[in-house]
């Protein structure tokens, strides 16, 4: 969360040059830091989206592996999965191809928040008068590609 | 750790600038520029020299925009009026990651080598190719790690890893590879790891703090790391900037990568630059890579002879051109493998594309100052009578010489034991020492008693 400074400086900076001017100047400096104020905050709660997604993703896997390991000892062909806050009886080919399903959502969904999360911490770069990072609108070379790069990146 | 994006530092691709012990140059910092790009009287190491400080700073804005690609400057100038600090200077102020190639005009002539391939590899180094890498990693502090073996003794071993950030916890079930190659890095509770998904390659980044205990035996070299934040399945993503000589040396199927090391890499035949140049505007096209046009600083560039000025003439309309910049401290000179006469031994053709930057003499003042900094640099102490009599010396020798005598003098002084330099240690070396002047003084004088005298002296051949 440290990496945006965007609450201290930013607004002492401001106070300081406006209260000495007229009103609508404060207005100015106002919605100027409301706006910054609003674009770190879209990024912040992309980035902690990300974070609950991929504990979800985690915890799936985990229920996968579970699924998998337990194999062995079958003779029932229905699992206990917990909905919300009740166990049901489901049959266990149903419960993985859901598990299976909404991982790969989550997957999709964490994949188009990282993309957008660029283009935001972008803005938010520009908003506070920052360069933009270098590299950050370029697409990743492939694994063939990289191979053929290995040596002169890995010393 | 904005959205995982790390970029690295530039692979050393200007060691030879980078890395100077206290070089003649190693004061300079940069071109001592306001952010008006107006220069300041002393600064960065640099002084005086104002109009070609100027000049200097609106070509470095062209070329950190990525301008004038292709473009060529010429630093013209007597001996010792800071050309190569006005380089050095625009190399220092680009940064890590624009590339830039320093080469005197003599290197270039070689017998492993022809001329033009020595050009065209020094063109090379001087461009930056900048691509992305991305992979995917799990990265965590280890909670606990369980192994069973089985009974027997054979078969495969199953086991647990969990692993957390700040924010979550899990389990990891491990195959008999993954076990393997754990025990390897002999991974323990309490270190924090990553592994690359894609190769399963696991790395240790250090031990979390709060595994940290006064009583731990642990080697010096154990690093403590914080727990890290956020998800533990995240994307990096890393940016490098290599030069196309680099890949160039690498795709010679001739050498093979092992060329990069030894620093020898021969000839690169053009069928290979030719496709390096293909697949490199391919990727720029598929917006994979960026091109970074750098500097390739040619000084003394009289040495070359009137092919390399043909090879750079064509080499400057190829649009994957550095900035070139060169230097020479010649008047009207013959250009070297002809018996033309041009301004600064460089043929007219080639004048013309240039842009000039003129360099004069130091004035008093500032020859002061750049004694005093070299002085600083070198951690020599001078009194202020010798500082006196050393920039008098540096006016009527030479500012070289002047600064030949620093250390010298400050060695001299550290034989008496002194602190600080006093005119006497300045007046000692002055006699030890000589100059340009004297010495050629001495040798009229002395012309006689010295071997060889009796043939007199034919038209010295410069070529």
């Amino acid at each position: 969360m440290s990496c945006f400074p965007v609450q201290g400086g930013l607004i002492l900076q401001g106070a300081n040059s406006s209260c000495r001017n007229s009103t609508m100047d404060s207005q100015r400096v106002m919605d100027y830091l409301t706006e910054v104020e609003v674009a770190a905050e879209d990024v912040l709660a992309d980035k902690q989206q990300i974070v609950d997604l991929d504990a979800r993703r985690n915890r799936n896997r985990e229920a996968m592996n579970a699924l998998r390991n337990n194999a062995s000892d079958n003779g029932n062909y229905k699992v206990k999965v917990c909905f919300g806050n009740m166990f049901i009886k489901f049959p266990k080919e149903s419960t993985k191809s859901m598990i299976q399903k909404d991982q790969e959502q989550l997957e999709q969904e964490i994949n188009d928040l990282r993309k957008g999360l660029k283009a935001k911490v972008n803005r938010l770069n520009d908003l506070q008068g920052k360069p933009e990072l270098r590299g950050y609108n370029l697409s990743p070379l492939t694994g063939d590609e990289l191979k053929a790069m290995n040596s002169i990146l890995k010393r | 750790m904005a959205a995982q994006m790390t970029t690295t530092k530039v692979p050393e691709v200007r060691d030879l600038t980078r890395i100077e012990r206290i070089g003649a140059h190693s004061h300079i910092r940069g071109l001592g520029l306001d952010d008006a790009l107006e220069p300041r009287q002393v600064s960065q190491g640099m002084v005086g020299q104002l109009a070609a400080r100027r000049a200097a700073g609106l070509i470095l804005e062209m070329i950190k925009d990525g301008q004038i690609a292709g473009r060529a400057v010429l630093i013209a100038g007597q001996p010792g009026t800071g050309k190569t600090a006005i380089a050095m200077g625009i190399a220092q102020s680009l940064g890590q990651d624009t590339p830039f190639t320093a080469l005197a005009g003599s290197e270039i002539f070689s017998l492993e080598m022809s001329k033009t391939e020595a050009l065209s590899q020094a063109f090379r180094k001087a461009i930056g190719v900048r691509i992305k890498e991305e992979t995917e990693i799990i990265e965590g502090e280890v909670v606990e790690i369980q192994i069973d073996r089985p009974a027997t003794g054979t078969g495969a071993k199953v086991g647990k890893l969990t692993l957390k950030t700040t924010e979550m916890e899990t389990i990891y079930d491990l195959g008999n590879k993954m076990i393997e190659s754990l025990t390897k890095e002999k991974v323990q509770a309490g270190d924090v790891i990553t592994i690359d998904k894609a190769t399963g390659k696991i790395c240790k980044l250090g031990r979390s703090f709060t595994r940290a205990r006064d009583y731990d035996a642990m080697g010096a070299q154990t690093q403590f790391v914080q727990c890290p934040e956020g998800e533990l399945q995240k994307r990096k993503e890393v940016v490098h900037t290599v030069s196309l000589h680099e890949i160039d040396v690498i795709n010679s199927r001739t050498q093979g990568f092992l060329a990069l090391f030894s620093g020898d890499t021969g000839e690169i035949k053009s069928e290979i630059r030719e496709q390096i140049n293909a697949k490199v505007s391919e990727w720029r096209e598929e917006g994979k890579a960026e091109i970074i046009p750098g500097v390739l600083f040619i000084d003394e560039v009289h040495m070359l002879d009137i092919e390399c000025f043909s090879f750079l003439n064509r080499a400057l309309e190829s649009d994957l051109s550095p900035v070139l910049i060169m230097a020479t401290n010649r008047g009207i000179t013959r250009i070297r493998g002809t018996n033309y006469q041009s301004p600064h031994g460089i043929p007219i053709d080639l004048l013309d594309r240039l842009l000039i930057i003129a360099t004069s003499p130091y004035t008093e003042k500032e020859t002061r100052q750049i004694l005093k900094i070299r002085c600083e640099e070198e951690d020599v102490e001078l009194s202020e009578e010798a500082h006196t009599v050393l920039t008098r010396i540096g006016q009527e020798t030479s500012l070289r010489y002047a600064i030949q005598l620093i250390s010298t003098a400050g060695l001299v002084c550290r034989k008496r034991r002194g602190t600080e330099v006093q005119v006497e240690d300045i007046k000692r070396v002055y006699s030890l020492f000589l100059d340009e002047s004297r010495s050629s003084q001495y040798m009229k004088e002395c012309q006689d008693s010295f071997l060889f005298n009796e043939a007199q002296p034919s038209q010295m051949d410069m070529s």
